[in-house]
């Protein structure tokens, strides 16, 4: 036996002993009463005062799969999020009037008590940048930005009229994923995690993977587990090098003493929940014995490398190499898996026109080419593996663009770009019991403001609930003295494209 | 005086409670007296017995007034009659031989009482609270009627899929088998038909002139309203629902469809779908209820690393997931064998089959989504699975099933999806798979993106002129 393990048996010892002593018993005693009196004071307040009201969390396993309100259609999420908020009038909402208003004056009915991120005094109209055509049997108006997902129009369920009340992408993206714009909820995938558990024990139930170079602009707290246990948070893998950061054992350390050190951890922890009753302890026990169980699993379900070449084609991966399109298929493989969300965020979207990478007619068109054939593959890949019908598949931004083109500080840019927007924007749904090809919700003829079918964040995620099995109004946890829910006090089911 | 007569009655339920309460103090007594610490009781047998036998005659007499009021279920009332008088007559009796002081006639007498009083009481909570009230309120196991679910409003009987339930849980509770108040009875056709002590309940084709409808919409606090006040009252919904049936000709045995539509009722006939539709998806679970399975075979499952749990928490039926196993023992192949009832969903991609595995599936008669991609299953384990037709999705992507062990399956005639890619079925025979089955949408995958010029192009900032 080393040096090294011969102290850690030491201290252990020392540590197992202490619980004996005299003097413990005496600390124990006062920082107990102390508890027990803060508390009585200061309840509602964090851990002390939180209250699982679903009746999910168990003491053993927060983890373990657990069955929704009612029986849900589908299964599995996997969200693709395009950070920066595409520009819905060069993609889905085809607007032939706006292109006849190109170049003239914004009218001013538009602009008055209104508030834009950038855009300052009278800016001109911006037509369409792409061309489109009506798409599939359902005849969806798609722009040649993605001739790819054009032929699988007809499994997709549009939503033309989404609206928000943000501008900025932080909030709207905390809005989008957490219910609220403000930080400190759960987002979305924890929220589910936390109602359904993992179907595999042997994965998390809640991956997360970025790309793009960058990370959201709202930072992890849009998969974060807010003031849910912090093991329903989101499970971020990279996509160069190994997924999992520190996953490996160190050298010298082989499989059986690595258990055996989880497993006294866990001893002790479990003693120290015993006596205190942290949910927090119990998070941190799961994530060691997850971790532990990740060093086989995650290795084998993050590689690609073993998927045919057909596969690799039809995706437009290529192995090695970060990529929306490898994250697109690591979702196909970790929903195969029984991970219960994925969530991809592809950083990039915000089509300004300061430069030419942020332009609507050349930057986006890059980013469209690269999400276009690995968002179709993945439609068609799960539909022919017999997964699309218990997958739910959503794409969308935080908010959409103006109809107007941008003109920072009041000067025209040297590029075409369109500023946030909250009044309507495209997002869909695919998949997981939605209709195939429809739409929902209408623009006026400039897509500046939604006329009918209109909807909310809070309905998508109601929606998104509700395909799941879950009463959005019924999963809730209390915290800080009050039930909270994904919805707040909002959301309605879009039984419109619900099959 | 027949108002005082039916007053007397009221006080049968309050009555009825001496003679029990002194004649089995009485008995008490009886059996006590023999020890000899309480030999002294014998001198107050007689009194007890007398006091006694004077309230069985009273309760009897108040309970023949009460009967006289009809509303009861005839059987049951005729033997708690002629019980509750034999236990008066016996009481008599005591009573005679305690004068007598023939102690081993009044033990016979005691005993028999005992009986009688037990059998008497409960006829008369039957009466008052319905049968099987007893086991009712403490059974652990609630027996929940389950309204018969409507997936085609248009495709309902009437009667029987709408009225009838509406009867059933508004009216049953004083007009069935249990209870006739007003002598009427609304739990089968020619109880209906023949109406109540005013006469008939229903004139066909006139809601407003049937009684039947027209207490119900009297005015909630009007006394002949019903249901009486302090009731479940019928809803808005039920309300028209009931009119619509009377008004179209009150018919017992006609469908939805076959009956003029007024433009209220429309909304309401969908709503009735979508009130059932909403928690239970088409046909992903049997619309049988089941029992709960045993959780004893449901933990012993989990231990062996198989996500089992209930579909829904409103549901007894199961999903189980065989993810993260790779090969059944003996012991998990009979824990499916046992759970089989209740299993709707199995998912077990990239098994290794073997056949007992195969068998123990062919338990799972409510089994509807079935998938095996990627596993090694073979055409003769398949064979084992041609009884289990509810499966509608069944998922061989990747196996080694050729058309000749798909077609053993012929006799799953709900099959709705069926997936066949990378399998040794070929895309050729999807007439003859159609053809054996004609529901199903049979999805042969390979799919592919096209190769576009435009994929690997990028746009690059026009230069500067």
């Amino acid at each position: 036996m080393s040096k090294e393990n011969k102290k850690i048996i030491k201290e252990a010892t020392i540590a197992t002993t202490e619980h004996i002593t005299r003097k413990y018993f005496f600390k124990e005693c006062f920082s107990g009463m102390g508890a027990m009196a803060l508390g009585s004071m200061l309840q509602g307040c964090d851990w002390l005062g939180n209250k699982d009201s679903f009746g999910n969390f168990t003491n053993t396993n927060p983890l373990m799969a657990r069955a929704p309100h009612f029986i849900g259609k589908a299964k599995s999420v996997i969200y693709l999020h395009m950070a920066g908020a595409p520009s819905q009038l060069e993609l889905f909402d085809f607007k032939p009037d706006l292109l006849k208003l190109d170049g003239q004056d914004c009218p001013q009915s538009l602009l008055e008590g209104k508030k834009f991120a950038f855009i300052r005094g009278v800016p001109k109209m911006l037509g369409p940048q792409a061309v489109f055509k009506q798409r599939g049997q359902s005849g969806a108006w798609i722009s040649d930005n993605l001739p790819h997902l054009a032929t699988v129009a007809d499994e997709i369920s549009f939503l033309k009229a989404v609206q928000t009340d943000q501008f900025n992408h932080g909030p709207a993206q905390l809005l989008m994923h957490t219910g609220s714009p403000r930080l400190g909820r759960p987002s979305i995938g924890a929220w589910v995690t936390y109602g359904l558990g993992s179907e595999n024990s042997n994965l998390p139930g809640f991956v997360v993977l970025t790309s793009g170079g960058n990370n959201p602009d709202a930072g992890k707290s849009v998969w974060g587990s807010g003031f849910l246990p912090s093991v329903y948070q989101g499970v971020q893998c990279r996509n160069e090098g190994d997924p999992v950061l520190f996953l490996k054992d160190p050298a010298g350390i082989d499989r059986d003493l690595r258990k055996a050190s989880i497993d006294a951890i866990n001893e002790a922890n479990q003693l120290t929940y015993n006596e205190f009753q942290d949910p927090e302890i119990i998070a941190r026990m799961a994530q060691y014995e997850m971790a532990f169980k990740m060093q086989i699993s995650v290795p084998d379900v993050m590689n690609i490398n073993d998927e045919p070449a057909y596969i690799h084609e039809m995706y437009g991966t290529q192995p090695g190499k970060a990529s929306f399109a490898n994250n697109v298929l690591l979702a196909r493989k970790l929903v195969e898996k029984g991970v219960r969300f994925v969530q991809l965020f592809d950083w990039g979207w915000d089509s300004h026109g300061t430069d030419g990478s942020t332009a609507v007619d050349i930057g986006l068109v890059n980013k469209c080419r690269n999400i276009d054939k690995p968002i179709t593959a993945l439609l068609l890949d799960l539909k022919q593996r017999g997964l699309l019908d218990e997958t739910l598949v959503v794409w969308g931004g935080e908010f959409g663009r103006t109809p107007m083109q941008e003109n920072r500080d009041g000067k025209s840019m040297p590029f075409k770009g369109r500023d946030h927007h909250t009044e309507a924007f495209t997002t869909w749904m695919a998949g997981g019991g939605i209709k195939q090809g429809s739409s929902f919700g209408e623009t006026d003829e400039i897509g500046y403001s939604a006329i009918s079918g209109k909807v909310t964040a809070h309905d998508m995620q109601a929606t998104i609930l509700n395909q799941l099995g879950f009463d959005h109004e019924k999963l809730t946890y209390t915290s800080q003295g009050r039930q909270f829910r994904l919805t707040d006090v909002h959301g309605r089911v879009i039984n419109e494209i619900v099959a | 005086m027949e108002r005082i007569i039916n007053l007397f009655g009221h006080f049968h339920p309050l009555l009825v409670h001496l003679p029990i309460g002194i004649l089995l103090f009485s008995i008490l007594i009886h059996g006590l007296s023999y020890k000899e610490r309480f030999a002294s009781f014998v001198i107050i047998i007689p009194f007890t017995y007398l006091i006694g036998a004077l309230a069985a005659i009273l309760s009897c007499l108040s309970g023949l007034a009460l009967s006289s009021q009809g509303e009861y279920d005839e059987q049951v009332l005729f033997y708690h009659q002629w019980l509750g008088i034999s236990v008066a007559l016996f009481s008599i009796l005591g009573v005679y031989f305690t004068k007598k002081k023939k102690e081993k006639l009044l033990n016979w007498i005691s005993i028999t009482l005992l009986v009688l009083i037990f059998i008497t009481g409960h006829l008369g909570g039957t009466l008052t609270h319905g049968e099987g009230y007893l086991t009712k309120s403490t059974s652990s196991e609630k027996i929940v009627k389950v309204k018969p679910i409507i997936t085609m409003a248009q495709e309902a009987y009437l009667y029987a899929d709408i009225i009838q339930p509406i009867l059933e849980e508004k009216c049953y509770g004083c007009h069935s088998k249990i209870k006739q108040k007003g002598k009427l009875r609304l739990d089968t056709k020619e109880w209906i038909l023949k109406g109540g002590e005013d006469g008939i309940i229903i004139h066909n084709g006139a809601a407003l002139n049937s009684p039947l409808y027209k207490k119900i919409i009297l005015d909630p606090v009007d006394e002949k309203h019903m249901p009486p006040k302090g009731k479940p009252q019928i809803t808005e919904q039920e309300r028209i629902l009931l009119e619509w049936w009377i008004n179209s000709g009150g018919y017992f045995d006609k469908k939805v469809k076959e009956l003029t539509q007024p433009p209220s009722i429309a909304p309401i006939l969908t709503k009735l779908e979508k009130n059932t539709i909403q928690p239970l998806t088409n046909n992903e679970v049997p619309v049988k209820e089941i029992q709960q399975a045993n959780q004893n075979n449901i933990n012993a499952l989990t231990k062996w690393g198989v996500t089992i749990l209930k579909v829904a928490n409103n549901s007894n039926y199961l999903t189980a997931n065989f993810i993260t196993v790779a090969k059944t023992t003996d012991t998990i192949d009979n824990l499916i064998k046992n759970l089989g009832a209740n299993i709707v969903w199995l998912k077990m991609p990239r098994m290794n089959f073997t056949s007992a595995l195969a068998t123990a599936i062919s338990f799972c008669d409510s089994l509807t989504r079935l998938s095996i991609e990627h596993s090694s299953i073979t055409d003769n384990q398949l064979n084992s699975f041609q009884n289990l037709k509810r499966i509608h999705y069944l998922n061989l992507v990747g196996t080694k099933i050729t058309l000749k062990g798909l077609l053993q399956l012929k006799r799953l005639s709900n099959l709705n999806e069926l997936y066949l890619g990378e399998s040794n079925i070929i895309n050729k025979d999807s007439i003859l798979i159609q053809k054996t089955f004609p529901k199903a949408k049979i999805i042969f995958g390979n799919y592919r993106t096209e190769n576009l010029p435009t994929d690997t192009m990028v746009v690059k900032v026009p230069p500067k002129k």
